[in-house]
């Protein structure tokens, strides 16, 4: 019974670090209709500012771990992603592709191909006695920040008018702009959401693992995809769902599964999408109509 | 027959000969060179077998799949296990079966099985990924790719976990390479260019329209996904041969996006391209791959050991592509299309003596469907259908007979285009049936229903940009399985008929706009209809074009006893053309009947044609 309270807190700790990274592939796809693959590079450039702030202060480091996530993803914006912007998926794709090439390169080169190590408060790696289970105190900043996270991302969505901006975008964007929404202002708005969600998710990466890499976000963004994917593209509550079941199974199933499948955890769990899929081919969340509108 | 090919003979060897010359001209320099030089090309080479593969599945489907690099990967680690030493075998891959661990095969043999070991996978891992949406493929490919290097990194006794295998027998050698690489572009452009790669590359141009001509998108991507595995695999077991060392990550994220780049470079529907990008990206990553060691540019600057540098000029070439030229060098072209060749004859569609019927029944099934029910008719009884709450149809009839021409008009929003979409099966209705020549066919598929003869064409042109108006029209005729050379024959006829021979070899995409919309009539007629269901087709068409199109379709109907039915706003095009009409407002039928007991009926006046047009009509 404890074990599986252990089991099932360390899920939802899982599922809610999935959620954070999926919704900040889906913020930029409701709105630009794009999956961004740099979005990994987002989260691993964002843990490499704290690397490289290692003797400020930990609070200061977290404020430069955040606006380096937000900036980066602003100019990749600029730079990179608005010549494609009428582009379709998949030549988007293929271009964010590149940029995370190059942005992953550009701190091998720049650094280091190693994972280098970086120090963390002593009391996030501490745990904290609930009754007979133990929960790490990670795991506690990891829901809670997922629930602050959805808590202002509702509030900027449903209660603030570039939230509104951004919904009439997700739902028809040659509409919104035609009614007057500013395109440029609400994909920058977009990607500086998905920047400062993508420095969360770095920031709980680092204090996870204690060190950096330049492809520790490669897993990590197809992780997210995945989920959107199983959600139903481009529903933000489809990527927290996605996210979750994504975690929960990939945790539940390291805890449960026999010891000589345990290596191809990674294998079952990514190939949970697929069967989805052929069932629901549009997702847990998708849309009904499966058709184009002819 | 009149022996119209979709493209000159002198066009169609210098597509084939220009990138098998740019491939033997590789292999010179290469042999020419040091024994380092031979294998950097041998491996060039056998990477251009793998941007082929991609070529296959990604040019003509125009859907990214990223878990290509997965069969490279399975094929080069069955080719490395079927010919590595019993003894280096029983020491690396401890549980491998017998057979396979004791298996020294030759090159020739091991590439060919695993290269039928990857069509094999290709074929079962498609099954569920080809089912998945367009947007979803280019993802559930990825995790593909992952779940590939999750195993091969995990299943230590059998490949040899993350550390890999080594002292695979070294037999590729440049010539060999060079030889599978000519063979790959053989296959690639014989594939574009049979029936199967037209109908999927018409799914790339626009898949609604193509599934409106009998296109299976799932069936012909499933193929095309099957045969670029099988030439992922032989790259990657020649590479293995080639190298003699293989880990999971020798064609992970790091060759995906590599091979990635060679085939957008290049251009991903050119076979050309894909070889000419893989060439030239190939060189600038052995350039700058040097310079990361350190190296002086003219003796004025020297560059440090900078890592990655390889990789970020690929990453580079891959963004500049996209931004400023997303067709790649060739613009998607072959050898033979691109303008530098300018000279070559295009092919000409000969105004064919005007022929009194074109020879559509060829198919099985249109031969069945022409001779089986003379009088046969196309029957939809109770349609109802709602998009939510709104009711756009209230149990509509519809009874279109072969040979007549039945006109359907209505106000805009009266539920016309939401009723052919469920006579042609792209729209399940809520209740009723619809049943072709008696059979029910309610909630079948389009495809299922053009092949059983039935046509239609949309509001909007729908053309296939890229290709000609003559691959265009003869996709039509593949699409219900015609063999490609009938098809070819029954779009040059078509196209005459309809007096379109002179733009039939210009791309669909470059054609004004009224020419785009009788190209898509065209493409339906090339289907050899029993019923043929047009959407304005007259929409844009001047005065004297639609006279035109209207005597079209009358020799249509004459001629091979189809029956047309006509949305139309148009009145003048309906009321020559249709001997009986039929009205709906707001999804229900308001009349049916002669065009002058139509314009005589107050409420239809009321409803849609409008007191003045009365009035012009008595005047």
């Amino acid at each position: 019974m404890t074990e599986l309270a252990q089991n099932l807190i360390d899920a939802l700790a899982l599922g809610s670090l999935y959620a954070l990274i999926a919704l900040g592939v889906t913020v930029v796809y409701t709105v630009m209709g794009m999956m961004n693959f740099a979005h990994g590079e987002f989260i691993m450039l964002a843990a490499y500012a704290l690397y490289v702030l290692a003797g400020l202060p930990f609070a200061a480091a977290l404020a430069g771990a955040l606006v380096t996530g937000i900036l980066i993803a602003m100019v990749v914006e600029r730079v990179a992603f608005r010549p494609v912007r009428k582009a379709d998926l998949s030549a988007q794709l293929v271009t964010s592709l590149a940029v995370a090439t190059i942005l992953q390169n550009v701190v091998t080169g720049a650094v280091n191909a190693r994972p280098q190590s970086v120090a963390t408060p002593a009391a996030i790696s501490e745990s904290t006695e609930l009754g007979a289970v133990s929960v790490p105190n990670l795991e506690f900043l990891t829901l809670g920040l997922t629930a602050v996270v959805l808590a202002g991302l509702g509030w900027l969505l449903y209660r603030t008018r570039a939230g509104l901006a951004m919904r009439a975008a997700a739902e028809n964007f040659e509409m919104a702009r035609l009614l007057g929404v500013r395109a440029d202002r609400v994909i920058a708005l977009s990607f500086a959401i998905s920047g400062a969600l993508a420095a969360a998710v770095g920031v709980l990466l680092v204090m996870q693992t204690g060190q950096v890499s330049p492809t520790m976000g490669l897993t990590p963004v197809l992780i997210g995809f995945v989920a959107v994917v199983i959600g139903g593209f481009g529903r933000m509550v489809g990527a927290v769902l996605g996210g979750l079941l994504l975690g929960i199974a990939s945790s539940l199933l390291g805890a449960y599964l026999p010891a000589d499948l345990l290596p191809f955890r990674d294998a079952i769990v990514f190939s949970l999408p697929v069967a989805i899929l052929i069932f629901r081919p549009r997702g847990l969340l998708g849309a009904a109509t499966g058709e184009a509108r002819v | 027959m009149s022996g119209v090919g979709l493209r000159s003979r002198s066009s169609l060897v210098v597509s084939l000969l220009v990138p098998l010359g740019l491939i033997a001209l590789t292999v010179a320099i290469g042999a020419s060179g040091t024994p380092s030089l031979q294998s950097t090309v041998t491996m060039i080479l056998c990477n251009l077998i793998v941007v082929l593969g991609l070529q296959v599945f990604i040019g003509n489907s125009g859907v990214y799949s990223f878990g290509q690099l997965g069969f490279a990967s399975v094929g080069a680690y069955a080719a490395a296990l079927l010919t590595l030493p019993a003894a280096f075998a029983a020491l690396q891959t401890p549980g491998l079966p017998d057979l396979i661990a004791t298996a020294q095969l030759g090159p020739l043999l091991s590439t060919l099985i695993a290269a039928a070991v990857c069509g094999l996978l290709a074929a079962v891992v498609g099954l569920p990924l080809m089912r998945t949406s367009t947007l979803a493929i280019p993802i559930s490919t990825f995790a593909f790719l992952i779940v590939v290097y999750n195993v091969l990194a995990n299943w230590d006794a059998v490949s040899g976990g993350s550390s890999g295998l080594v002292s695979v027998p070294r037999t590729t050698s440049i010539e060999s390479a060079g030889l599978w690489a000519a063979a790959a572009v053989v296959v690639a452009l014989a594939f574009k260019w049979s029936a199967r790669g037209y109908r999927l590359q018409a799914t790339r141009e626009d898949e609604v329209a193509a599934r409106s001509l009998g296109i299976s998108v799932m069936g012909e991507r499933l193929i095309a996904f099957a045969l670029s595995g099988v030439l992922c695999g032989i790259g990657g077991a020649l590479a293995v041969h080639q190298s003699g060392v293989l880990n999971p990550t020798t064609f992970y994220f790091a060759a995906t996006v590599t091979t990635v780049t060679m085939l957008v470079l290049g251009g991903a529907r050119s076979v050309f391209g894909a070889v000419l990008g893989a060439v030239a990206v190939a060189s600038v990553n052995e350039v700058l791959r040097g310079v990361e060691d350190g190296a002086h540019l003219l003796g004025l600057l020297s560059i440090g050991r900078t890592p990655g540098l390889a990789a970020i000029g690929v990453g580079l070439i891959l963004l500049a592509t996209m931004i400023a030229m997303p067709s790649g060098l060739t613009g998607g072209r072959e050898a033979g299309e691109l303008s530098w060749f300018r000279r070559l004859p295009s092919p000409r569609v000969p105004a064919i003596r005007a022929a009194r019927a074109i020879d559509y029944r060829i198919g099985g099934s249109i031969d069945q469907a022409a001779d089986g029910v003379a009088g046969g008719s196309l029957q939809a009884e109770g349609v109802s259908v709602a998009f939510g709450g709104l009711q756009v149809l209230r149990g509509v009839d519809l009874k279109l007979p072969r040979g007549e021409a039945l006109g359907l008009i209505g106000p805009n929003g009266a539920g016309k285009t939401t009723l052919v979409n469920v006579l042609s099966g792209f729209l399940a209705p809520d209740a009723g049936t619809v049943s072709l020549d008696d059979a029910d066919v309610s909630g079948r598929s389009p495809t299922h229903l053009a092949r059983a003869g039935l046509s239609r064409t949309f509001q909007a042109a729908l053309p296939f940009p890229h290709l000609s108006g003559l691959e265009s029209v003869a996709v039509g005729a593949m699409g219900v399985g015609v063999d490609r050379r009938r098809a070819v024959a029954v779009a040059a006829e078509v196209l005459t008929r309809l007096g379109m021979h002179e733009q039939a070899a210009l791309p669909a995409g470059s054609l004004p706009p009224a020419s785009q919309r009788l190209l898509g009539v065209a493409r339906a007629l090339a289907t050899g209809p029993s019923y043929l269901l047009l959407d304005e087709p007259a929409a844009g068409l001047s005065e004297l074009e639609g006279e035109e199109l209207t005597s079209i379709l009358r020799g249509v109907i004459e001629d091979f006893g189809c029956g047309i039915l006509l949305i139309e706003h148009e009145m003048s095009v309906v009321m020559s053309l249709c001997p009986r009409v039929q009205v709906i407002d707001d999804g229900v039928t308001l009349r049916v009947g002669s065009p002058a007991e139509i314009q005589a009926d107050p409420a239809v006046v009321e409803a849609y044609l409008g007191s003045s047009y009365l009035t012009a009509a008595n005047a």
